[in-house]
């Protein structure tokens, strides 16, 4: 492991705060290719002391709440403002009913500490592969916002990662909100293997989400995280269980599939193969929940 | 190019302002600066919580909070909490349990002990379990932090705290 060096202080920067999301856009666009935003700081105070981020400023978002943060339902959809906390939205009756996998996923991500600070637009935003929020994002087929002075961009959740702590901002842009649509009838569930119950970062992540009417999954979304150099959507085994039988060898058949798909390496948490393994094994149990919850099996 | 930053916020019920350097966490600040040293750095990764402070009356790792963002918020560190001679009632409830050893991880303890039992007072054993994983103590093995929020929980229900006595 890299050795890690906590000099504090560390080194200096200046520090702005600005007073809106206009405000923000100006700076970000004079801020250019030095400046970074600070949200729930969960991530990035890490990297200021690891010295892998040296900013000449830091923007501080964290105030900008009323602008950026809040759950509300609107326009057919369920929106998160990027500075929601993992701790509002595990608590959120909104996500509750219409993002399931997102509540399990919020709950369990750090500790109660870390949940008060970490944002959803953080989590994306940092790019992790491992990061808890993306997997149930995917699966509920949620779109980012993203916001600049020249406009507003909306990308899937699944194309908002570009590679290993690689996302699609471009300079001058933040992440505004993540939307997903807000539909009765369809259901969710997230997953995860981890070394230990509480505060450990996913080995594995899965989360399913589908609606089943007739005996029959309608269209459903299978996404996986820390098991590829981003959190993906596992597209074959979404394919083969929309409209596919709703009963439990089908989960069986799109576990195996998605355990396929995935492209696990082999690092301190896990090896490869015991990751498309737990692929395999989270992915049966939550569609095998999902049923259950249906009454279908 | 840095340059000091103002920052206006409630420190234990106080109103501070303060000007401060911009590159330093919120725990360094508290310690060194504010001298309030009940707040106490031990991983200075998130991990551990002995940092934990109230922020706008959440919990939080102060080691991961940038000090400037302070502005404009509440902060409470355990010495807001109760005193030698006043204890809250967790405090007081760790006294008569003997919860703890080293001390160390304490104050951190102390606060997200107290934040669960005003806001979940009811939550079961293993919730409560899980609401203080992030608060790690490597003497005692948890078991009377976790009765002392039951019995302070309990005495709460029955009509309120000890009366205020010298602890010492
Ligand atoms: C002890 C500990 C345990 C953790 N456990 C988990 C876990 O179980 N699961 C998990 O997924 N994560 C975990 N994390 C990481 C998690 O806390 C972060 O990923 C968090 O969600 C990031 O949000 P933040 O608000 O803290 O971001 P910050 O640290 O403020 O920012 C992170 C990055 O995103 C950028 N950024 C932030 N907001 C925006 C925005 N709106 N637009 C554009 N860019 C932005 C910043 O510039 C920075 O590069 C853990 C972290 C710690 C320290
Ligand atoms: S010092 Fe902040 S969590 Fe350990
Ligand atoms: S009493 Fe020693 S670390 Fe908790």
């Amino acid at each position: 492991m890299r050795p890690f060096q906590y000099l504090a202080p560390f080194p200096s920067f200046r520090y702005l705060a600005p007073k809106s999301v206009g405000e923000l856009l100006d700076s970000l666009e004079v801020g250019g290719e030095g400046s970074v935003v600070i949200a729930g700081g969960t991530d990035l105070m890490m990297a200021l002391k690891e010295r892998t981020t040296t900013p000449d400023a830091v923007i501080d978002i964290s105030r900008l709440g009323r602008e950026l943060g809040g759950i509300r339902k609107g326009g057919g959809a369920l929106r998160i403002g990027a500075l929601t906390t993992f701790a509002e939205i595990e608590a959120s009756q909104l996500v509750d009913r219409f993002a399931e996998a997102l509540k399990t996923a919020a709950a369990n991500v750090g500790t109660l500490q870390i949940r008060n600070l970490a944002t959803i637009g953080g989590n994306l935003a940092t790019a992790s592969p491992a990061g808890d929020s993306a997997p149930p994002l995917i699966a509920l087929g949620a779109r980012v916002k993203i916001l600049s002075r020249s406009g507003e961009r909306t990308v899937p959740v699944e194309s908002f990662f570009r590679g290993v702590k690689k996302n699609a901002l471009l300079r001058g842009e933040v992440v505004a909100e993540v939307a997903l649509p807000a539909r009765e009838g369809v259901s969710s569930a997230w997953a995860r293997g981890a070394v230990r119950n509480e505060n450990a970062l996913s080995t594995v992540s899965v989360a399913v989400s589908a609606s089943i009417a007739n005996g029959r999954f309608g269209e459903s979304r299978v996404a996986l995280g820390a098991v590829a150099p981003t959190p993906m959507l596992a597209e074959k085994s979404s394919k083969l269980m929309t409209e596919g039988d709703a009963t439990a060898e089908k989960a069986e058949e799109v576990a195996a599939l998605a355990a396929e798909e995935a492209r696990p390496i082999t690092d301190i948490r896990a090896s490869a193969a015991y990751r498309k393994r737990l692929v395999f094994v989270l992915t049966r149990r939550l569609i095998a929940g999902l049923l259950s919850e249906a009454g279908a099996a | 190019m840095s340059g000091k930053v103002r920052a206006r916020f409630k420190l234990n019920g106080e109103d501070v302002t303060a000007e401060m350097e911009p590159n330093q966490t919120l725990c360094d600040y508290l310690h060194d600066v504010a001298e309030k040293t009940g707040v106490k750095k031990g991983c200075d990764t998130g991990e551990c919580g002995a940092c934990t402070v109230l922020m706008d009356d959440k919990p939080v790792t102060s080691c991961l909070v940038l000090a400037p963002q302070v502005d404009g918020r509440e902060v409470v560190t355990v010495e807001g909490l109760g005193t030698k001679s006043r204890p809250s009632p967790v405090q007081w409830a760790f006294v008569e349990l003997d919860a703890v050893q080293c001390g160390y991880c304490i104050p951190g303890m102390i606060v997200t002990l107290s934040w669960i039992l005003e806001h979940a007072p009811q939550a079961s054993d293993s919730e409560v379990r899980r609401l203080m994983s992030g608060n790690l103590c490597r003497c005692t093995g948890y078991l009377q932090q976790v009765e002392a929020v039951r019995r302070a929980a309990k005495r709460a229900a029955a009509g309120g705290a000890p009366e205020p006595h010298d602890i010492y």
